[in-house]
């Protein structure tokens, strides 16, 4: 029982589920939201009168699926995370599950993840196809991910998988400081999340090359880990000097008077 | 002695808008908040909100609050006092605020908005001052406040709305939730969070509870145990969990001490969670001039605490005799807001408890002239 569980049974997914010959037509929404809470930002999403004019705020959705092209704008806009779309035409074997995701890391077009159930069970191997992370989605970013079609109508979830990373963790980024991958990746895990940060906590940057072999290394495990774009982030404080010297140089300079 | 036309007192939600209402009428609005910022519990809501759009639906919480702190900003007439916390109301209108770095002062305001919110209850179990227990506020600061993890394995207390996102929260900054103990046979929140920390495979085990707390120096782990029918707990049923944070998540309850000090009405609505401010359908309490918003006067959402607000704001305004082309049309329609907010079944519950502390003969909707009423509580 729903309220007892927080999961729905098939009785309650039936209901509203789109019909088999729905289905045969390609993507369709489907909103599982089940009981009357006042809320109506699906109807506002939908430019296809799919999702019909609340009467009263607390109404359950009241979907037409036969207006509904898949457009799936309203994934994102659900508070309660209750819509995906579902496209059983997408190819032979594989059908379309299009879900609501707020996790980083975001997976990667290609990544294999596992398909969950209602209730976190893993189904099946699935892969990611698209992964959409517009301005408009504000932060609720939608996975494409093609399931195999005989599971297709109970993935309602992904878990990446443990990351299979041919890289050992003892691979050297910076070479001047020796700090390894599995440093950088363990500090980017703790929340340190920029280039500055980890700089001073690991001295990596601060060697001979002063960053020159390990910056751009360090900065694409950042973007990959958080999910920013390389726009977003920065290699952090340039200071003088930009390469070693030698402190006997400064210091003859010093001796012949030019120090100002 | 420090003077305003309407004191707002708490910065969150219902005390922001009742603010950006009271600004826009023209009164001279002092809003003082006892955090260094503004916004309330707003700063740490990192999910969506429901309702519609009049009540910023589908925009995070966090959001919301930059949005009504920005307005508010751009008020000459709205001075904010951050720090402060109002620790008094006396007989003859005075008010006294601390400030945190020092300082003392008073205020002698025309009209007063109180918009305190509300405190979280905790239970009563053995070792249940373990460090690494918490409230779900606390954990909810320590992540999207402060972005430091509590622990690494929590077990949640409490299925209601609370007790769910915060769960869903620990799981997007990496935590592992090992389930969620709801006392009640029903899941307390909205289904849809329910559904959504199950599908990451949270187990929800209602009709369970905690029977003991685990650890010397910090907790260790829980022992939780089954409710019967009548909520005792059944022998043999008990089951140890391994945790290193017990978050506490079972209600809140109304911060209505200064209301009790200005002597307004106070009754005990079970269904708004604590002892609660009777007032009319304006938000003023039986104390003239006295108005309430938000959490203090009942447990909601924050969306209806915004339109309270908005209500409170306009109807404190009107009281000291400001008026507006569009008032009668705007607190038609803000009314209406927290009918339909609350017309639901989720609702059911609120709309009980209102009608219980909703006087029938409404105060003066404008003071004529006549000061502000506060009196010692009876």
């Amino acid at each position: 029982m729903l309220e007892k569980t927080g999961v729905a049974t098939p009785e309650e997914i039936e209901k509203v589920f789109p019909s088999e010959e729905r289905l045969k037509k390609g993507p369709v929404v489907i909103v599982e939201c089940f009981r009357e809470i006042p809320c109506n930002p699906c109807y506002t999403a939908c430019n296809q009168n799919a999702i019909k004019e609340f009467i009263d705020i607390n109404d359950l959705p009241n979907v037409d699926h036969d207006n509904c092209n898949g457009c799936g704008l309203c994934i994102s806009k659900c508070p309660g995370l209750a819509i995906r779309v579902l496209d059983m035409t997408w190819s032979d074997e594989e059908a379309m599950v299009r879900i609501p995701y707020e996790f980083l890391p975001l997976p990667v077009a290609g990544d294999i993840v596992d398909g969950l159930d209602r209730e976190g069970n893993k189904l099946v191997d699935v892969r990611v196809e698209k992964v959409q992370n517009s301005k408009m989605m504000d932060k609720t970013p939608v996975l494409w991910l093609a399931v195999k079609k005989a599971f297709a109508k109970e993935v309602v979830f992904m878990k990446p998988q443990p990351r299979k990373d041919t890289r050992a963790d003892e691979t050297i980024v910076c070479r001047c400081s020796d700090v390894t991958l599995g440093d950088i990746r363990q500090m980017v895990e703790d929340g340190y999340t920029t280039v500055d940060e980890i700089k001073r906590l690991t001295r990596a940057g601060m060697g001979p090359c002063q960053g020159k072999t390990c910056g751009q290394i360090i900065l694409r495990e950042i973007s990959m880990m958080t999910g920013k774009s390389m726009e977003e982030l920065t290699l952090g404080t340039y200071r003088p000097p930009i390469k070693s010297v030698k402190l006997g140089e400064i210091a003859k300079t010093a001796e012949r008077g030019e120090e100002s | 002695m420090k003077t305003a036309d309407i004191l707002v007192i708490g910065g969150g939600p219902a005390g922001l808008c009742a603010t950006l209402n009271a600004a826009e009428m023209g009164a001279k609005v002092l809003l003082v908040e006892r955090d260094d910022a503004l916004g309330g519990q707003l700063v740490k809501q990192t999910h969506m909100f429901f309702g519609s759009e009049k009540q910023y639906a589908s925009t995070r919480g966090i959001d919301i609050g930059k949005l009504l702190i920005e307005k508010i900003g751009t008020f000459e007439n709205v001075e904010v006092m951050k720090e402060t916390t109002v620790i008094g109301i006396y007989e003859d209108g005075v008010v006294t605020l601390e400030e945190r770095h020092g300082g003392y002062l008073k205020v002698k305001p025309e009209s007063i908005i109180v918009t305190t919110g509300a405190s979280e209850k905790f239970l009563g179990f053995p070792n249940n001052d373990l460090p690494g227990i918490y409230g779900a506020g606390a954990v909810q600061t320590l992540m999207n406040v402060y972005g430091v993890k509590p622990g690494n394995n929590v077990l949640m207390v409490g299925a209601g709305n609370i007790g769910l996102i915060v769960s869903y929260q620990l799981t997007q900054a990496g935590v592992n939730v090992a389930g969620i103990v709801e006392a009640a046979p029903k899941i307390g929140g909205y289904l849809v969070h329910a559904s959504k920390v199950r599908r990451m495979g949270i187990p929800i085990y209602t009709s369970h509870t905690v029977k003991q707390a685990h650890g010397s120096d910090r907790l260790t782990g829980v022992t939780m145990i089954q409710l019967d029918e009548k909520w005792q707990q059944v022998p043999g049923t008990e089951k140890e969990i391994e945790v290193d944070v017990l978050c506490i998540s079972v209600g809140l309850s109304p911060l209505s001490e200064l209301l009790h000090q200005a002597g307004c009405e106070i009754k005990y609505v079970a269904s708004l969670s604590g002892f609660v401010p009777v007032r009319d359908e304006n938000m003023m309490t039986t104390q003239e001039g006295i108005f309430v918003a938000g959490d203090v006067g009942g447990i909601e959402e924050a969306s209806s605490a915004m339109v309270e607000g908005y209500l409170a704001g306009l109807s404190a305004a009107e009281w000291l005799g400001y008026s507006s082309d569009t008032l009668t049309e705007r607190k038609t329609d803000l009314k209406e807001q927290l009918r339909s907010l609350r017309s639901g079944p989720e609702g059911a519950r609120i709309r009980q408890g209102i009608e219980q502390i909703t006087r029938q003969a409404p105060g003066n909707a404008s003071r004529k002239g006549q000061a502000m009423a506060a009196v010692p509580g009876k």
